[in-house]
């Protein structure tokens, strides 16, 4: 930034226009967000009137609690999935728009309507379409495979269908960022290949992916971001947390023992654990997009 | 984009085709147009059943457009408070875009175009707050806002998502991407900050602000676990809990799903409106979004 872009020397009037941008900061994000850390190191009584002190208590809580353990395990591994399959399938789907001839913008919004879809509604939707006993998908996938669906009493395949309406919902956001990436790659790199003779898959792999792999990063960081906070609403519509524990992803685990039981302190110490996650994904991020920057990235 | 190709291919997918460019380009639609179909589908069965009654979707394979044509939309409108939930959904997410737009306007002005002690520091401060999603802060906001009484108010569902990190980051970035020289006449014009930001940086990011105010719209119209906290008064809710109360509804003990289906296009139009509307300066907002 050079001296010129700076013409304004008046502090006061600096501090006035960032004003409102700190109140709502501090009240809203900060003030709460250290709050909860001061939270996690106390127990609600009487009915959440008085609090006490209790030192780590909440985080031993967690740590010897095997409840807590499978949600972290099951939320661990729902990331994983979502994060592959987005991946896999949004990569598919990105590649084709980027080498279809003609109709490309027209393609573009055909697959990336799901960006404006909200989560509940992709709830919703597929809660009914994939319903053991009514959803006319289950009817033709047991058609399809012999087998017969149900997910309401079946845990793996409870994580599977939550799993799915989560990556289909998150197709959108991906698809936009990996077209952009693909178009970004120099077209005199893609036409030497191409005179060269290399096939496609090849290409993918050994020239599209490795150029293309700050957004993928990115797009890991982000992914996993949404598997552990935005996933909620598909939990609470689908399968409040069950059968037996299996879709209990963490974030659900903590509205419920902060708004259900009422366990203040334990669900402050959730959140700082949740808080740590997304500082560990924040922090990759930014170092790796730091290391791409050298080369011109 | 790349439309030519190799004369020798050497995947083995690709050996099984017949040479050819247009042969390719035939698979290459066929794969868009099974992905894209694959994708709606769920939405277009959606669509079809939000007509049939509770018989017509207990006949599991029938995807005929149903005899309930268009009421259960009107059902979910009036009798089920979807008409209000869709306006109080509208009220929070307008709310919203403009005061985030606005607030993040006047701090990207002071961080690019102001000289003042710890601005770096300051942009910091700012940025930091991507660390705070409001599942970590979950419990003390919902404290505050029982304290300020707040519950069940428009205040607390707009609020906490006023000012932004991501917001000041964009519009930081396009403010010190427009040249140094149009600053400076304006600025030997004698023009103060607001009549600076309102004639001369507002015009020049037009697409920037349609932009955010997209990603903010979609944003703050998903919002769907801390509106089910604060708000525990129905007629105040959003559409998006709306659903979660749809759910309950049933005909002779069972499940209205026909209604669900409603309930859910309902509360996909307006941000889907807003996308397939603002496509271009989102695509372009979310660019710059990721540097």
């Amino acid at each position: 930034m050079s001296e010129f872009t700076e013409p304004y020397e008046s502090k006061w009037q600096a501090f006035l226009l960032l004003l409102p941008t700190f109140i709502v900061l501090i009240a809203f994000l900060y003030y709460p967000g250290l709050e909860t850390f001061r939270l996690s190191l106390s127990q609600t009584i009487l009915l959440g009137s008085q609090k006490v002190f209790v030192g780590l208590e909440n985080y031993v809580t967690l740590a010897t609690s095997s409840e807590y353990h499978s949600s972290f395990a099951i939320s661990v591994a729902f990331a994983a999935v979502v994060v592959i399959g987005t991946l896999a399938v949004s990569l598919f789907v990105s590649y084709l728009l980027f080498e279809v001839d003609v109709g490309s913008s027209t393609y573009l919004i055909a697959a990336i309507w799901p960006y404006a879809l909200p989560t509940a509604v992709a709830a919703s939707v597929l809660l009914f379409l994939l319903h053991p006993s009514l959803g006319i998908i289950t009817y033709y996938l047991e058609q399809l495979t012999g087998t017969s669906l149900d997910w309401f009493t079946n845990g793996p395949q409870a994580f599977a269908v939550v799993a799915v309406v989560a990556i289909w919902k998150q197709l959108g956001y991906n698809i936009i960022f990996m077209v952009a990436a693909l178009n970004n790659i120099p077209e005199t790199l893609t036409e030497s290949a191409e005179i060269d003779g290399v096939g496609h898959l090849k290409m993918l792999y050994r020239v599209y992916i490795p150029l293309m792999s700050p957004t993928l990063v990115f797009l890991v960081v982000m992914d996993t971001i949404y598997a552990f906070f935005s996933t909620f609403p598909l939990v609470d519509l689908m399968t409040s947390g069950g059968p037996s524990g299996a879709t209990n992803l963490l974030i659900f685990k903590l509205y419920r023992d902060a708004f259900e039981f009422s366990s203040l302190g334990l669900a402050s110490a959730e959140s700082v654990v949740l808080f740590a996650i997304v500082a560990i994904l924040m922090y990759v991020q930014l170092r790796l997009s730091e290391s791409y920057a050298h080369y011109g990235g | 984009m790349a439309t030519q190709t190799g004369p020798s291919s050497k995947s083995v997918f690709e050996r099984l085709l017949p040479e050819g460019v247009e042969t390719e380009q035939v698979l290459v639609h066929g794969g868009l147009l099974l992905s894209i179909f694959l994708m709606g589908l769920p939405l277009l069965l959606a669509l079809v059943m939000s007509t049939q009654n509770t018989t017509e979707v207990y006949q599991i394979t029938n995807i005929g457009v149903g005899s309930e044509g268009l009421s259960n939309y009107q059902t979910a409108l009036n009798q089920y408070g979807f008409g209000e939930y869709m306006i109080n959904s509208v009220v929070m997410s307008v709310i919203i875009v403009v005061g985030k737009v606005t607030l993040s306007l006047f701090a990207a002005l002071a961080l690019v175009y102001y000289r003042f002690p710890y601005e770096r520091a300051v942009f910091m401060f700012i940025l930091l707050t991507l660390l705070l999603p409001v599942p970590v802060r979950i419990v003390p906001l919902f404290d505050l806002m029982a304290r300020l009484g707040w519950g069940n108010t428009l205040m607390a569902i707009t609020g906490p998502y006023i000012a932004s990190a991501t917001a000041v980051f964009l519009f930081r970035q396009h403010f010190m991407s427009i040249p140094a020289s149009l600053v400076e006449n304006a600025h030997l014009d004698g023009v103060g900050p607001l009549r600076f930001l309102w004639e001369v940086l507002i015009p020049m990011s037009k697409g920037m602000i349609a932009g955010v105010s997209v990603i903010t719209f979609i944003y703050a119209w998903n919002q769907y676990l801390w509106p089910l906290i604060i708000i525990s008064d129905q007629s105040k809710q959003v559409v998006q809990v709306g659903l979660r109360f749809l759910q309950a509804a049933s005909q002779s003990g069972l499940t209205r799903w026909g209604l669900i289906m409603a309930g859910a296009v309902l509360a996909l139009l307006p941000p889907l409106a807003v996308l397939i509307v603002l496509h271009r300066p989102l695509l372009k907002t979310l660019a710059i979004q990721q540097k």
